[in-house]
């Protein structure tokens, strides 16, 4: 089985974050990169169908700018992925999503494969657009929101579940096909010692980005012209207090009076 | 090195060792502190990982990784938990003698099943008359056939309860003390070798110590290391490799300090505000500070000096006492700044000051490291 795994360095969870000069985007400086949660769980559902499905390949494979696409694909590799996949961008690519499928179709279209993984959606934008887009772009299925993926050789099928409010679903997909992840059955998995070392001496594959078509015009309106922080959050209050029922009357006053949630 | 930058091979260890320290050790070091408990499950993780046999060669199914490497590792792990720390990295320490001493058929038949599976090994020098005296040893290797049979007792053996095998060092005849030491491979599964129970130790609790007796040991001469006579030099030698990381596991202990009583006197509001504005919490973070940065250097040059092949005692020994007083006094101040909340079993600070004591004393006390820096100093002299 070949798998390609799509992958997005994003700020690590404890770096801190702050808006750039120009107010329209994350000021970059500093932070330190990282496989966002999602990402992690398609690589670990990637590994976890290699290992169950016999002289699988499974390839990692980012599209964004130096040094920290290496770096995310450096930990793949690590992970025990079989190769990667990089398509270069510049560092101030426009946060359009066209753009991002017209490079991973590339790369889809460069590295054949079985299934096309990715998270459900990235950890920073959260837009969760990308993997429907690319099936479309790919002209394959595709399907977002999966759960615990198996690939049925014999039959050419992948199938997985999906759970919502309203219940759960279980799929088939012919393959190939393109699939957003939500968890893999089981925790991401630590990189192991040796397998870092020897990450460091693998190749990784690049397209260059001349090698992409045209790009797509870019409107105003896809374009993101603000980015600020959530406001930091305000209204905590300690309640002081010498005893307990002194708290607990106190707090009863605050949730009846001000907070007004009960009568 | 000369530039002090790591490469992106070492950020990437160093960040693992963090990621684990951080996510499976810290969460637990409390717990095992106070229970005292011998978290194995963390330990087979560390193994499943690589973390355990750092300074066995690739050739043997271990990291073999450089002394400087080691030090990143075993810094990141210590900040999680030193106890478990020296656990974890004692393995090194009593593999170490079969790397300098061992024949290349013991290093094959002796090292490949440390690397293929989870096994603990103890280092076994110290004895109940003394640990400082080595060349005093009285655990006596008495000549049977064409090998040995040996007897006697070793005391605060690390892992020593859990290990499957034993390095020991033992004496044809104490007259001749240090010349008449050798350094046997012992399995715990020999007849005659009995672990004794688990110390109740002052820090380091999620760690086990205790001692081992041997009685009627049978060693075949297969399983010596070295020429009869050659085990003093190679306890010396294997103390001169993992000196250096006892001084990174030290400042382990002294950054930790360090960012709790930074980020508490941040916190902290006495008379209107933060204790970090008042200038006496300033001059105590700024000396922690200086101390730790002063103990990573001098663990990492010790260690690429030893990675240069160079002969790495004195810079060890500095190191190692450097970073272990400064870990004491780090962590002394680290409760200072947390007042009365520091004395707390609930704080962590406390245990960090009960583990770095430790670093004072085992793998040769600073009064020893002293003797021996202030030796090879007046060599220079004479
Ligand atoms: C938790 C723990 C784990 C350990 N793990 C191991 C292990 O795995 N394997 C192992 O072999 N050992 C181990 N040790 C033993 C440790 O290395 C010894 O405790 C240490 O070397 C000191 O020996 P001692 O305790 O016998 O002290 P002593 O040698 O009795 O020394 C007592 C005091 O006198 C000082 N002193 C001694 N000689 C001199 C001198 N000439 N000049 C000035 N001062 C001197 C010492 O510095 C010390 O302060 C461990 C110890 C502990 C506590």
């Amino acid at each position: 089985m070949r798998i390609v795994v799509f992958v997005k360095p994003v700020p690590e969870a404890e770096t801190r974050l702050r808006p750039s000069a120009d107010g329209a985007r994350l000021d970059t400086d500093g932070v330190k990169w990282v496989l966002s949660g999602y990402d992690e769980s398609a690589i670990e559902q990637a590994l976890l169908l290699k290992e169950a499905n016999a002289g699988s390949e499974v390839r990692a494979v980012t599209y964004g700018p130096s040094p920290r696409s290496e770096e995310v694909l450096r930990a793949c590799l690590a992970l025990g992925c079989t190769s990667a996949g990089w398509v270069e961008a510049p560092a101030d690519l426009p946060p359009d999503v066209r753009l991002k499928v017209r490079a991973l179709r590339q790369a889809a279209v460069r590295w054949p494969a079985d299934l096309y993984l990715l998270g459900q959606q990235s950890l920073d934008t959260e837009s969760g657009l990308l993997p429907l887009a690319l099936a479309m772009a790919l002209g394959v299925p595709g399907a977002n929101g999966a759960l615990d993926l198996a690939f049925d050789a014999a039959r050419n099928e992948l199938s997985f579940e999906r759970s919502s409010e309203a219940g759960v679903e279980e799929w088939r997909l012919p393959s190939p096909s393109v699939i957003g992840l939500k968890q893999a059955k089981n925790d991401p998995r630590s990189a192991k010692l040796q397998n870092i070392l020897k990450s460091r001496k693998m190749p990784i594959d690049r397209i260059p980005a001349v090698e992409l078509p045209a790009a797509p015009e870019v409107t105003g309106n896809a374009n993101r012209f603000r980015f600020e922080l959530p406001p930091p959050r305000t209204g905590a209050r300690l309640i002081e207090y010498a005893a307990p029922d002194e708290a607990a009357e106190k707090l009863v006053r605050v949730l009846r009076e001000e907070a007004k949630v009960f009568p | 090195m000369p530039d002090f930058s790591l490469t992106e091979e070492q950020s990437s260890l160093r960040e693992m060792a963090r990621k684990f320290a951080r996510t499976e050790m810290a969460p637990k070091a409390a717990e095992c502190d106070r229970t005292p408990r011998f978290p194995e499950e963390v330990y087979r993780k560390a193994w499943e990982l690589g973390l355990m046999n750092l300074n066995v060669p690739a050739e043997y199914g271990g990291s073999g990784l450089s002394a400087l490497d080691q030090c990143l590792i075993v810094e990141e792990l210590a900040y999680g938990c030193a106890g478990m720390t020296t656990s974890i990295i004692a393995n090194c320490l009593a593999l170490e003698p079969i790397l300098l001493g061992g024949t290349e058929e013991q290093k094959r038949r002796f090292l490949p099943p440390f690397c293929a599976e989870y096994h603990l090994a103890s280092f076994c020098l110290t004895e109940p008359a003394g640990g400082s005296d080595a060349g005093a040893i009285s655990t006596r290797a008495k000549r049977h056939g064409d090998g040995y049979r040996l007897t006697g007792e070793k005391c605060f053996i690390t892992n020593a309860p859990h290990a499957s095998l034993y390095t020991v060092f033992a004496t044809v005849d104490p007259e001749l003390r240090h010349k008449g030491i050798s350094a046997f491979v012992v399995p715990r599964s020999a007849p005659g070798v009995t672990p004794g129970k688990d110390e109740e130790k002052m820090g380091h609790r999620a760690s086990s110590t205790s001692t081992v007796r041997f009685e009627e040991v049978e060693v075949p001469p297969s399983d010596r290391l070295g020429a009869e006579g050659d085990g003093f030099p190679i306890a010396m030698r294997t103390l001169d490799q993992t000196r250096t990381p006892i001084g990174a596991l030290a400042t382990g202990i002294a950054q930790a300090a360090l960012d709790h009583a930074a980020a508490y006197s941040l916190k902290r509001h006495t008379f209107g505000k933060p204790i970090s504005e008042h200038q006496a919490i300033q001059v105590k973070l700024a000396d922690m500070a200086t101390r730790v940065q002063a103990s990573r250097l001098l663990t990492w040059s010790a260690a690429a000096r030893i990675d240069r092949g160079e002969p790495g005692t004195l810079d060890s020994s500095i190191a190692k006492t450097f970073a272990s007083d400064a870990a004491f006094a780090v962590a002394d101040d680290a409760i200072q700044i947390h007042g009365g909340y520091g004395y707390m079993k609930e704080y962590p600070v406390e245990k960090l000051l009960r583990d770095a004591k430790l670093t004072q004393i085992y793998e040769g006390s600073n009064e020893i490291q002293r003797i021996v820096i202030a030796r090879e100093l007046l060599k220079r002299y004479a």
